[in-house]
């Protein structure tokens, strides 16, 4: 019961990651996010619920700038990574991409080998200068995804033959081996069966002792069995944060009382 | 709190806490009558009290399946959720509230058989005060109603007083005349039963209050000091 451990633990002593404060994103005249303030915490998972269409997922995708690829997506307010404005003219969106990264709801390999699906981020971010330092790498976030061992008699075989849940291990692993700081997962799990399901839950635990973790999710179980930080969204607002445990047992806005318990007409 | 989406999640919210208000009708008519078996020196009315505790254990059956059947299947959250640990907890207090009754009423049986004492009067009143803070708590259940439910809390301390009173009252008595200790035990033995009850009175209004307020009522409860421990 590794989770419940980590939950108990304090959360008092966490530092702040990224700290956003007066968030609001407008997809052309459509405003979708409306004043968020949200800390995300050093080796914490939090976690993002809330209804269809709240604004979660599009808030996620402000933490490492996913929505600039959107033209008519406009984004105030301000996201601090470690103190600094990630959305300064200064920052280069690809470099804060390696420190802040993304898993995906359907697993999207590429469509190279699987070392190569690994390989590619340190290659481009220029992170390892000899194929020994390379091979180093792949092993490690394959390990560390806990895929090496059904992936290390088959490297060079494509990424896209692995099933679902060994796809979704291998996102993450390619994830990670840029070494982010925040690993960014928008509903990591929805497409996996339950015990694909439990290994990347487990995985989120252990990739927490390193990285901050911010997950996506439809299904109030996970968010309550991995997080330790629960933000509630409803109509683009952030109607409540808190230690999940008071979240899921004794919540303070009627919305997410409503939502939790599965009263939402 | 409206409606679930689905609709027989209420079904057995429902059907939960209506087992737990039929145990709690129960438990209170066994105390009532075994009070009056005890006042009454009916023999006949303390078998009933005996029968009926059969009912009251099945009922806590009933609902710990129900229970864990919701647990299981639904994933109560928040309100709901302390909803059903509540009444798992619940249901096993009146069983227990049940049986300590049963117990008084096996002891009016054989208080029947013997000569009148004067006692019985203290230990009545004592019985009348514990059944009416179990009826309070459970109108405190029905109506969620948390100050009914922590005045309780705090009113059992008098039960306390009444059983320490007539622990004296009947060591006394045990004293003056050996030939009474049979009886006097018997009579303890109802009065400690009583305590009990009323200790477990407090635990119901606590889940009363935590179902409201999701959280603990706390453990700073005023309590009577256990009659010969003063001092240790």
């Amino acid at each position: 019961m590794t989770n419940m451990r980590m939950t108990e633990k304090n959360l008092k002593d966490r530092e702040n990651k990224i700290s956003a404060k007066g968030v609001d994103v407008f997809y052309g005249d459509t405003h979708a996010i409306k004043d968020v303030d949200v800390n995300i915490l050093n080796n914490t998972v939090t976690a993002f619920i809330g209804p269809s269409g709240c604004g979660k997922s599009t808030f996620l995708r402000c933490l490492n700038r996913m929505n600039d690829t959107i033209d008519i997506a406009r984004v105030t307010g301000q996201i601090l990574l470690d103190g600094d404005d990630i959305y300064d003219k200064s920052v280069d969106p690809v470099t804060l991409r390696a420190r802040v990264g993304m898993v995906f709801q359907k697993p999207n390999p590429f469509p190279k080998s699987i070392y190569d699906n690994i390989a590619y981020g340190p290659r481009i971010h220029g992170l390892v200068n000899n194929k020994a330092e390379l091979d180093e790498v792949v092993e490690k976030s394959l390990r560390r995804a806990a895929i090496w061992d059904e992936a290390k008699d088959r490297l060079d075989q494509p990424g896209t033959g692995l099933s679902g849940g060994q796809q979704q291990r291998l996102c993450i692993a390619r994830a990670i081996a840029t070494a982010p700081e925040v690993l960014l997962m928008d509903e990591p799990c929805s497409a996996l069966d339950p015990i694909a399901t439990a290994q990347i839950e487990e995985l989120i635990d252990e990739l927490r002792q390193d990285f901050a973790v911010v997950i996506v999710t439809h299904s109030m179980q996970q968010a309550a069995r991995v997080s330790q930080k629960t933000a509630f969204f409803h109509l683009g607002v952030v109607a409540e944060y808190g230690d999940t445990n008071q979240i899921f047992t004794n919540p303070v806005d009627k919305r997410t009382q409503d939502y939790i318990t599965g009263r939402f007409g | 709190m409206g409606p679930h989406i689905v609709s027989a999640f209420d079904d057995d919210l429902i059907a939960v806490q209506a087992r737990i208000s039929e145990m709690g009708g129960l438990a209170e008519d066994m105390l009532s009558s075994a009070l009056e078996a005890v006042k009454n020196r009916d023999p006949q009315l303390a078998n009933e009290v005996i029968m009926r505790d059969k009912r009251l254990d099945a009922l806590e059956m009933q609902v710990e399946e129900l229970a864990t059947r919701v647990i299981a299947l639904r994933q109560p959250m928040a309100g709901d959720l302390r909803l059903m640990i509540s009444a798992l907890k619940m249901a096993s207090t009146l069983e227990r509230i049940g049986d300590l009754a049963k117990n008084i009423a096996r002891r009016a049986v054989y208080l029947a058989s013997v000569r009148p004492v004067k006692v019985s009067t203290s230990i009545v009143r004592m019985g009348t005060q514990t059944l009416g803070q179990l009826t309070e708590v459970l109108d405190a259940y029905t109506s969620r109603d948390t100050d009914l439910a922590v005045s309780i809390w705090q009113r059992d301390i008098e039960v306390d007083e009444m059983y320490n009173a007539i622990f004296r009252e009947v060591v006394t008595y045990m004293m003056e005349d050996p030939r009474t200790i049979g009886l006097g035990s018997q009579l303890l033995f109802i009065a400690k039963n009583l305590e009990r009850i009323g200790d477990h009175t407090t635990h119901l209004a606590e889940m009363v209050y935590y179902i409201v307020e999701g959280e603990p009522l706390g453990d700073d409860r005023p309590k009577g000091e256990p009659i010969g421990l003063e001092g240790l």
